[in-house]
């Protein structure tokens, strides 16, 4: 295409011009100098993360976070952000760590390095009982929303019969409006979401239809963070042994923490 | 289930302390190179009249949504670390900066050329002239869409939320998920908006009314 | 580590910006079209009509100018349906776009009203056209002359504007690029990207409205 060429040659002249980042190859000291990690909190996303009775960031992950930084001995700070924000967050360095129940793809490490895995999740589709979908061959004919970046948006497609009407939302809490709201006829998330939406919402008698994948997720740091991501997974190492992250894990889901895998 | 009720009111109200601050702290900044701007503009060389033409034209030609997204996954890129605010606060100091600057050169375009004329002939300097004469006059003119702009500034701060920014609207987003009350939360969060912004319309609409009151006596004089 | 730029990606895929962008300027121009002849009634009711429809043309074009736009999609979207009304995406975002504008648009051609003399419109009136047939001959065509670089400039601050209804599902340029972006990782790329296309559709339109101005009012009264 030739406009795309022309284009292409514009955005490297832009490119040149802009120059590119500094190397941070020293995160851990930094962060132990400065007594304080950057840590990306995703409040939407229940049981992850979501906002407690008194308004406070929690929920596994959040959990997780403060576990962590205080294991490092440094302040945590929150960076709250939207579920496709928890990438960029790392990239454009506005966070040093992401714990948002960021599922290990081979796909998203290209563009970030994971830990070993300290939780798993699985995927579904979930919708009040009267949308009758039992298999994805259900789903032609359907609404399904879902949140961008995610695994969902990932899987779901793939699954899906022609004829699946699939829209995208920026995050979580759109997502899960859509659904209650009737503007969507099922969403694709974790089964986790569904099962505490059914829980708060029981009138709306949501359900499960279908597992779509399982995964672990991980926590992720910004390429080059070698020594960073060394302390992390022998954080995660640690705490898979003493019990502690299965305990976080218990608390939020309700469901118990199968074995993890090393990575 | 959780409804909507005093503790959720009082979170989306703690909220919106942030969109205030966050108005606030664009304006001022933006107001500052909004100023610088509408200098450059009025330049009388041309490359620097370009300039400013350039980044006006760019910043009111491309959504604001945009430039909020370059900024704060951009300037990460290149370095610089920042947190959530302060990329937030870039951007809309430079958006307001386009708009006011827009706003501010017309302003001091709408002064007539003859005093310019006649400030010159008094041996004032390019700066005198600005500084004595034709900015006073100006800033009478500049308040009432000034204030419009401030209204305009606070509106645009929801669009922060979109990128995870906590203020009204997005804590507005967290507590219709919470409550799964939809129908109250976003009227309440929109009621609360009209009670920042319409003051301020009125205020603004009030000072362009006696402005034009001002300027006909002006001109019977 | 140095970030490397990769517009590679994002031109591959370049076909895909270009259905979004379609989209933009279709949702937009209906929306234009739509919500300038909503205005049109409402500034003829905010001027002519009785008191009380006055007063409710006054305050819908209060409530919509001291509210953000994208509160405004969220209760459509989302509030709505409480009360039975259901808009899909596309169709929420051109109602969202209508009342917005037809609000803003209500105030321009507002001014543009009390522009026109009011010899000419008691001119009109002496010449036993109605109250209708007045605004419609006399008032309407000056009135939207001398306001219409306002309202061409609140057109464009709209189609800037309707890149937040990718917030709601909509399947715009916006959209598109935070789609581009989740599976791609490539923000700042895409944004760039998109930001300049962004800029052109806005030119275009510009471009446009000097051209309708020029049809309309220069030409097409000589």
């Amino acid at each position: 295409m030739r406009l795309s060429h022309l284009l292409a040659a514009g955005a490297a002249v832009l490119a040149l011009t802009l120059g590119s980042g500094a190397a941070d190859a020293q995160a851990l000291d930094r962060i132990l100098k400065d007594k304080k990690i950057r840590i990306t909190a995703q409040v939407d996303s229940a049981p992850f993360g979501i906002l407690g009775k008194d308004n406070k960031p929690t929920g596994s992950e959040i959990e997780t976070a403060r576990q962590l930084a205080k294991d490092l001995g440094v302040e945590l700070e929150l960076i709250q952000v939207s579920g496709a924000q928890r990438i960029p967050a790392l990239l454009s360095d506005r966070a040093d760590l992401a714990i948002s129940s960021l599922s290990i793809t081979s796909e998203r490490a290209k563009s970030v390095w994971f830990s070993s895995p300290h939780g798993a999740l699985s995927i579904v589709i979930g919708g009040p009982k009267s949308v009758n979908i039992k298999s994805a061959a259900d789903l032609a004919g359907k609404k399904i929303g879902m949140s961008r970046a995610t695994l969902e948006e990932q899987e779901v497609p793939k699954i899906a019969p022609p004829g699946t009407n699939i829209v995208f939302f920026d995050e979580h809490a759109a997502t899960q409006q859509a659904l209650l709201t009737g503007q969507v006829d099922a969403i694709g998330s974790a089964a986790f979401l569904i099962n505490d939406l059914s829980k708060k919402a029981p009138d709306k008698q949501l359900e499960v239809k279908f597992t779509v994948v399982t995964a672990y997720y991980g926590i992720a740091v910004k390429p080059g963070n070698f020594d960073l991501l060394q302390w992390v997974n022998s954080w995660v190492f640690v705490n898979k042994h003493n019990g502690v992250l299965a305990k976080i894990y218990e608390t939020h889901t309700g469901v118990k923490l199968v074995d993890l895998p090393a990575m | 289930m959780r409804t909507f009720s005093s503790n959720e009111f009082m979170f989306l109200l703690g909220a919106m302390r942030w969109t205030v601050v966050l108005s606030l702290i664009a304006f001022a900044l933006g107001g500052a190179l909004g100023g610088l701007i509408a200098i450059l503009r009025i330049s009388s060389l041309l490359p620097v009249r370009l300039v400013a033409t350039g980044y006006i034209q760019l910043f009111q030609g491309t959504p604001l949504l945009m430039q909020l997204f370059l900024v704060y996954y951009g300037l990460g890129l290149f370095g610089l670390r920042l947190d959530a605010w302060t990329a937030v606060v870039i951007a809309y100091a430079a958006y307001a900066g386009a708009f006011l600057g827009e706003i501010w050169r017309g302003c001091i375009q709408a002064v007539p050329r003859t005093q310019w004329e006649a400030s010159e002939s008094l041996a004032l300097s390019y700066l005198q002239q600005l500084r004595y004469v034709i900015l006073p006059q100006a800033v009478r003119i500049a308040i009432p869409p000034t204030v419009g702009f401030l209204v305009q500034l606070v509106k645009a701060t929801a669009v922060a939320s979109i990128i995870g920014f906590v203020e009204l609207t997005r804590a507005g987003q967290l507590m219709s998920n919470a409550t799964f009350q939809p129908m109250i939360v976003y009227p309440v969060v929109a009621a609360l908006y009209f009670v920042l912004c319409w003051p301020l319309s009125l205020w603004a609409q009030h000072l362009e009314s006696r402005l034009r009151v001002g300027a006909a006596i002006g001109r019977a004089k | 580590m140095t970030y490397v730029f990769q517009f590679g990606i994002v031109f591959d895929r370049f076909h895909e910006l270009l259905q979004g962008a379609w989209l933009t300027v279709q949702l937009s121009a209906i929306s234009m079209a739509l919500g300038l002849s909503l205005a049109i009634v409402c500034a003829f009711l905010r001027t002519t009509g009785p008191r009380p429809v006055r007063w409710i043309v006054a305050a819908y074009v209060e409530m919509m100018r001291n509210t953000p736009f994208l509160v405004q999609i969220y209760v459509i979207f989302f509030s709505l349906p409480a009360i039975g009304l259901r808009f899909e995406a596309n169709q929420a975002a051109v109602v969202a776009m209508v009342v917005n504008l037809g609000a803003y648009a209500t105030e321009i051609i507002r001014a543009g009203i009390q522009s026109v003399p009011i010899g000419q419109i008691e001119a009109g009136r002496a010449l036993g056209l109605t109250r209708i047939q007045v605004y419609r001959k006399i008032v309407l065509f000056p009135a939207v002359k001398a306001v219409f670089p306002a309202l061409a400039s609140q057109f464009i601050l709209l189609l800037l504007g309707s890149s937040v209804v990718s917030a709601i599902s909509a399947k715009e340029l916006t959209a598109i690029a935070n789609t581009m972006q989740s599976t791609t990782f490539r923000a700042f790329e895409v944004y760039i990207v998109v930001t300049v296309m962004y800029l052109a559709i806005a030119v275009a339109f510009r471009g446009f409205f000097a051209a309708v101005y020029w049809l309309v009012f220069v030409r097409g009264r000589a």
